[in-house]
């Protein structure tokens, strides 16, 4: 009894070795890689920088 | 399990293209749907995934290149609106461009075009190194060897032929200073026979205008544009013609003005417009005598600016009242309910500006044409006002400048014309002796309609009609032989009508020489079976530096963006290159210094300000030009005046004219002929021309002069006499008293004269009215005629075209023996041509860009439905236009209600087909443009104006069948 | 800050095409992919209307709700990217998308369709800012530089806005109240003429 134990523990250890890394799949939440750039859009520096540059679209 | 990312090889297959989601039936271009199979396996460089995947070297750039950012500041090559470019460069690869902000004129905004110029830091497809034809196939030489080949062939047909045997076509894409300096070449080597695109495009308003009020070129500017309470675009299609000027166009809209266009299709910017006239091609004349009719019978006539500015207006009501309401609409197709809405519109809302381009120049009237809208601006008084003028829209980016500079066969550069005279003023700037100049011409006169003329005086051949040159016999032309060699320095020839006759031409030439960054339609077009052809490989503008003039008379100077792409050379270089061999380049380079074998550029631009007085360009120095390119900025966008900085009191660009030295500081002329300014300030009045008198009529200005001027009525043109009369020749100096003696304000080197009479609030050309009756042309009062080929044969007998005539522009012209005969039986569909907004001109170098070729990617005719119907041809299929002269194309067929019914329209842009074949194997190896397709102005006839030559492509017939 | 957003003034839109052929230059983006279009409605006619359409960079984006490999994030002020990297171009996007905004490369990876590619607002993807896999993957990063769309930057017309869309917003208000009570539209007179 203890051997199939131990044997189907291992087994199972084995089986289950490579899934440390699993992707569990939670539905709408991003998988990709992380942009630099979403974080400096939450600097104020940059996003006056955008804002100001809008009016060179307006008439002068 | 881990979600992972997989690599794969590239696959090749070419897959059904995906539809647009809109699908066809709303967008008028498709491109969703042509996404590239019509090309075939034509190895598209560009069309590699952004994905994962190399790129092509040659697209790639930015992935390739490290290095700091340098910015170049250039303008487009594209259009006379002269759009600002900003190109960021690293290592001496062009990697990307930015909005130019800065700059009065697009203030950042582009068009297709200009947002793809960065396409000729590739050049994936551009003519790499000089080729010669031999037995068909193109091979690559050497520079030197190609200089000598064409040198020595060159003095061959010199000695056995004479000077006149070469026609030197130069381009309206050349630099003020290339095009400057082609001219005097073409004098130096001893002919007339030297022409450019402004022949095709804009001669007849350059012409009419001109000899209506004494300059031809736009009268205010695209900006001033914001101003204007109305404008009226006839013949003009903006939206894809001159895409950047609709942002001033629409902000004037904003401001409040009607937009009022007639044109024979609806066009994009007819779209745009409170009011639309659908007006039968070459009809123009009819029109504004029908708006004449209104104003005159309401009264509507600025009666005080006419006694006081204009002459022969009554002649002009005695034309007009033949042109009633009825007669209008039966001759134009417009109901006269419109015509006279039109009118009152115009009446009601001044300062208005009138805008037309090809759509009006381009006919055997087309001189009529342009003088009828000039006449019907100065009957509104709505010249020399802010938001008024006539607003012309010049075509190429420098097509201004090689005008301004005379790469015309009628005229020294500043329009000084070809006398002895003329010549002797640019001999004493170029320091050439006179003598030795006159003795490079043929000696001998020759025919210019009834008059015998010195060749060195006589108008030489234009480029409307090189090919007649070449294939009429030598009794016929006036001029020793007929030609022999012929130069296609920047010009396409698939934008001049008769194809199979230029391919006839093109193969009886004994030379053939194509300078230009493309090989062009001409590579292709022959079957010659001797040798004697090159291509010599031009840069753009992007790749050398210099000035160039905008439509609104502002020059620009541009930088350097790269150094020239493969072999390629910029136009002054190759200049000397030739003119070393042909034994003149010590003359033609006397005061230009060169450094190793390229001219300076600045020493060219000194030059010409030495010489340019009649139009003012002298100005205009590099230092001057430089300066409005640092500050930009600083320019006001409706007024183009520097407001404080660097510049401050300057107009941007220092539009012509920029009366005299540079050191005199003048700030150039904005909006001509406005006499609410003081002559230094850039106002001005109209040209003194024409003589003080004619017929009784007094010819000089009355109680009308320019803010501030001493001579408080009309004068004429300033002399050194007339300094002394007045009792201002001792506010010159000593110098400039030498300099002026004897002479006058085109002719006085020192510029004392000009500076003189503008100290005293004056207008060095004098103070006169405009006329509208020109009597040395062949229609004194403008008139209508119809064109060569119509289909309205009820009105011939009534509205005639001239009588054939003799050594016109040396060549025999044909006008009433071809409109006798009725075409219209067999030929009934109107055609007419016009531009599309993402090509440029004969199309070899935007159909080269992948980015813009994707766009257009066939050559198309748009019809009617009836007509499609009637002929059963239906949308999207392949069709043949039959021209009456045997010109026969494949193309397209587009069925749109943007044409009326009986009228066609095809656009010019495409060439690289002949008689339905693709010559795609002609093209040197890897040279073809992405996109290829018949020659429109192949199924085009014959049909010149009677003053200028130019070319009737906007009014002929043809007929379309099913292929 | 509001959200970024693009505004197409079909009022002053001429269909020049100048914003395609800018997004064409300034990402290097294929034969067959267009990122950007321009819209005409009844083409030729009175009434004819231009519009130039990308990505809309929804605040509820359809593509991001569907996405099997959920590739696509948003930033905070609304610009919607994705990651190439997981991209498995199974082309559900494109079903999902209103505007037509998921483009695939012809020749490609996967067969008929590549990886899907669209409109990035001009910033990127996660890669690096301004790296060089980046560029090749996305084109350029315009946003990190503190510059906008080039579409918008270089419209012929100023037609084409893009920015905070508080500010766009203002911007074309002001044209709104200038214009008046007249639209620029053909047809104006025809509907409302007097009796």
């Amino acid at each position: 009894m203890r051997i199939i134990t131990l044997a189907l523990l291992a087994a199972a250890s084995v089986a289950l070795a490579g899934c440390s890394d699993v992707t569990v799949y939670e539905p709408g939440v991003y998988k990709g890689s992380s942009d630099p750039l979403v974080e400096d859009l939450r600097s104020e520096e940059l996003r006056s920088a955008l804002e100001d540059r809008v009016e060179r679209q307006r008439d002068r | 399990m881990k979600l992972t990312k997989k690599t794969t090889a590239t696959n090749n297959e070419s897959t059904s293209a995906l539809n647009g989601v809109l699908g066809r039936a709303i967008d008028r271009r498709a491109f969703l749907r042509r996404t590239g199979l019509a090309l075939g396996a034509g190895a598209i460089a560009s069309a590699l995934p952004p994905a994962m995947m190399r790129r092509s070297q040659a697209q790639a750039a930015r992935e390739m290149v490290k290095g700091p950012i340098e910015i170049k500041r250039s303008v487009c090559t594209h259009c006379s609106v002269g759009c600002g470019v900003i190109a960021e460069v690293q290592n001496g690869v062009w990697t990307g461009q930015e909005p130019d902000f800065d700059s009065p004129l697009n203030l950042g905004s582009h068009c297709a075009k200009g947002a793809s110029v960065r396409e000729h830091g590739h050049g994936d497809r551009r003519l790499k190194y000089p080729m010669k034809n031999v037995n068909g196939k193109w091979q690559r030489l050497s520079w030197d060897q190609a200089i000598n080949e064409i040198g020595d062939r060159l003095l061959d047909i010199r000695a056995k032929h004479g000077p006149d045997a070469v026609m030197w076509v130069g381009s309206a894409k050349m630099s003020n200073e290339g095009a400057y300096l082609y001219r005097k070449n073409a004098a130096l080597w001893g002919t007339n026979n030297v022409d450019h695109q402004a022949r095709i495009c804009h001669s007849t308003t350059v012409a009419g205008v001109a000899n209506t009020w004494g300059y031809g070129a736009m009268t205010n500017s695209y900006n001033d544009m914001h101003n204007s309470k109305c404008m009226f675009f006839i013949g003009s299609n903006a939206a894809e013609a001159h895409p950047i000027s609709m942002q001033h166009v629409l902000r004037g809209k904003e401001n409040g003005a009607k937009l009022i266009v007639a044109d024979p299709r609806f066009t994009r910017t007819a779209a745009h417009s409170d009011q639309f006239l659908r007006l039968r091609p070459g009809t123009d004349v009819p029109l504004i005598y029908g708006l004449l009719w209104h104003i005159f019978e309401n009264g509507w006539e600025d009666k005080e600016y006419i006694r006081q500015r204009v002459a022969f207006m009554d002649e002009i009501r005695a034309e007009t009242a033949k042109w009633t309401p009825d007669v209008v609409e039966n001759v134009t197709g417009i109901p006269g309910e419109d015509v006279k809405k039109a009118a009152q519109t115009m009446a009601e809302h001044r300062p208005g500006t009138i805008v037309w381009c090809m759509g009006g120049t381009q006919h055997t009237i087309g001189n009529n044409n342009t003088r009828l809208y000039s006449v019907l601006q100065l009957a509104l008084g709505n010249v020399g006002v802010s938001g008024g003028g006539a607003n012309i829209f010049r075509g190429h980016d420098n097509v201004q400048g090689a005008t301004d500079f005379g790469i015309l066969s009628d005229t020294l550069p500043g329009y000084y014309g070809l006398s002895e005279g003329s010549y002797k003023h640019w001999a004493r700037v170029w320091d050439v002796d006179f003598d030795w100049l006159k003795a490079r011409f043929d000696d001998a006169s020759y025919a210019n309609g009834p008059k015998m003329v010195p060749a060195m005086n006589l108008p030489g051949i234009t480029v409307s009609r090189w090919f007649d040159g070449v294939n009429e016999t030598d009794e016929n032309v006036s001029q020793k032989t007929s030609l022999k060699a012929l130069f296609l320095w920047g010009h396409a020839i698939n934008s001049q009508v008769r194809g199979a006759e230029q391919k006839k031409a093109l193969e009886k030439l004994d030379l053939v020489v194509v300078v230009d960054p493309y090989p062009t339609h001409t590579a292709v077009l022959p079957d010659r079976d001797k040798e004697g052809m090159y291509l010599l490989p031009a840069c753009t503008q992007f790749e050398t530096y210099g000035s160039r003039t905008a439509s609104n008379r502002s020059l620009q100077w541009g930088e350097k963006v790269i150094e020239p792409l493969f072999e390629s050379l910029p136009d002054h270089t190759i200049m000397y290159k030739l003119t070393k061999k042909l034994g003149y380049s010590d003359q033609l380079f006397k005061h230009i210094k060169v450094n190793g074998e390229e001219p300076l550029v600045e020493d060219i631009t000194r030059e010409f300000n030495r010489g340019m007085w009649t139009i003012g360009y002298t100005g205009q120095s590099p230092e001057r030009l430089k300066k409005h390119l640092e500050n930009k900025h600083t320019f006001n966008v409706t007024t183009l005046k520097a407001e404080g900085g660097p510049c401050d009191g300057e107009t941007y660009g220092l539009p012509w004219p920029c009366w005299g030295t540079p050191e005199m500081a003048h700030p150039g002329t904005h909006v001509l002929y406005d006499t609410s300014k003081p002559v230094a300030e850039g106002g001005l009045n109209f040209r003194a021309r024409f003589g003080v008198e004619y017929q009784g009529v007094n010819l000089l200005a009355e109680d009308s002069w320019s803010k501030g001027a001493e001579i408080e009525d009309g004068y004429p043109e300033f002399t050194s006499d007339m300094l002394k009369q007045l009792g201002w020749w001792d506010d010159l100096t000593e110098e400039e008293k030498v300099a002026a003696e004897g002479r006058n304000w085109k002719t006085d080197l020192s510029g004392g004269i000009q500076r003189v009479a503008i100290k005293h609030g004056c207008a060095p050309f004098g103070n006169a009215k405009a006329r509208c009756k020109v009597w040395n042309f062949p229609d004194p009062i403008p008139v209508h005629r119809e064109p060569l080929y119509t289909s309205r044969r009820d009105l011939v007998d009534e509205y005639p075209t001239y009588e054939d005539r003799k050594a016109f522009w040396r060549l025999p012209a044909r006008y009433g023996s071809i409109q006798a005969q009725d075409f219209s039986k067999d030929f009934p569909l109107i055609h007419t041509s016009g531009r599309l907004v993402e090509y440029e001109g004969g199309g070899e170098e935007t159909r080269s860009n992948p980015w813009l070729a994707e766009l257009q990617q066939e050559m198309f005719v748009e019809i009617n439905p009836a007509d499609a119907n009637d002929r059963g041809i239906k949308d999207d299929t392949w069709v043949w236009m039959d021209g009456p002269e045997g010109g026969v194309i494949k193309l397209k067929a587009m069925i749109t209600n943007r044409v009326g019914r009986g009228v066609v329209f095809t656009p010019y842009h495409f060439g690289g087909w002949f008689e339905g074949k693709d010559l795609l194997s002609k093209y040197p190896e890897g040279t073809h443009p992405y996109v290829r397709g018949s020659a429109a102005n192949d199924a085009f006839t014959y049909g010149y104006d009677s003053v200028t030559n130019m070319q009737e492509t906007k009014a002929s017939l043809c007929q379309i069948r099913p292929a | 800050m509001a959200r970024m957003k693009f505004l197409c003034d079909s009022e002053r839109c001429i269909e020049c095409n100048g914003c395609v052929t800018a997004c064409k230059n300034e990402h290097e983006v294929p034969w067959g992919v267009n990122r950007r279009r321009v819209v005409t409605l009844d083409d030729g006619v009175p009434g004819e209307s231009s519009i130039s359409v990308a990505c809309m960079h929804c605040t509820d984006a359809p593509c991001a709700a569907v996405c099997p490999v959920d590739c696509f994030y948003t930033t905070d002020d609304g610009i919607v990217l994705h990651d190439k990297d997981l991209c498995i171009g199974c082309g559900y996007c494109f079903y999902a998308c209103p505007f037509g905004a998921p483009q695939f490369p012809q020749k490609e990876a996967f067969g008929i369709r590549g990886k899907m590619d669209k409109c990035t607002f001009c910033a990127g993807g996660p890669e690096e800012n301004n790296s060089e896999d980046e560029y090749i993957k996305y084109g350029t990063n315009r946003i990190a530089e503190g510059k906008l769309p080039l579409c918008a930057e270089m419209c012929a017309t100023k037609a084409l806005l893009a920015g905070d869309g508080d500010m766009v917003a203002d911007i074309y208000r002001e044209r709104v109240l200038k214009r008046g009570s007249r639209p620029q539209t053909w047809g104006w007179e025809t509907a409302y003429k007097e009796a």
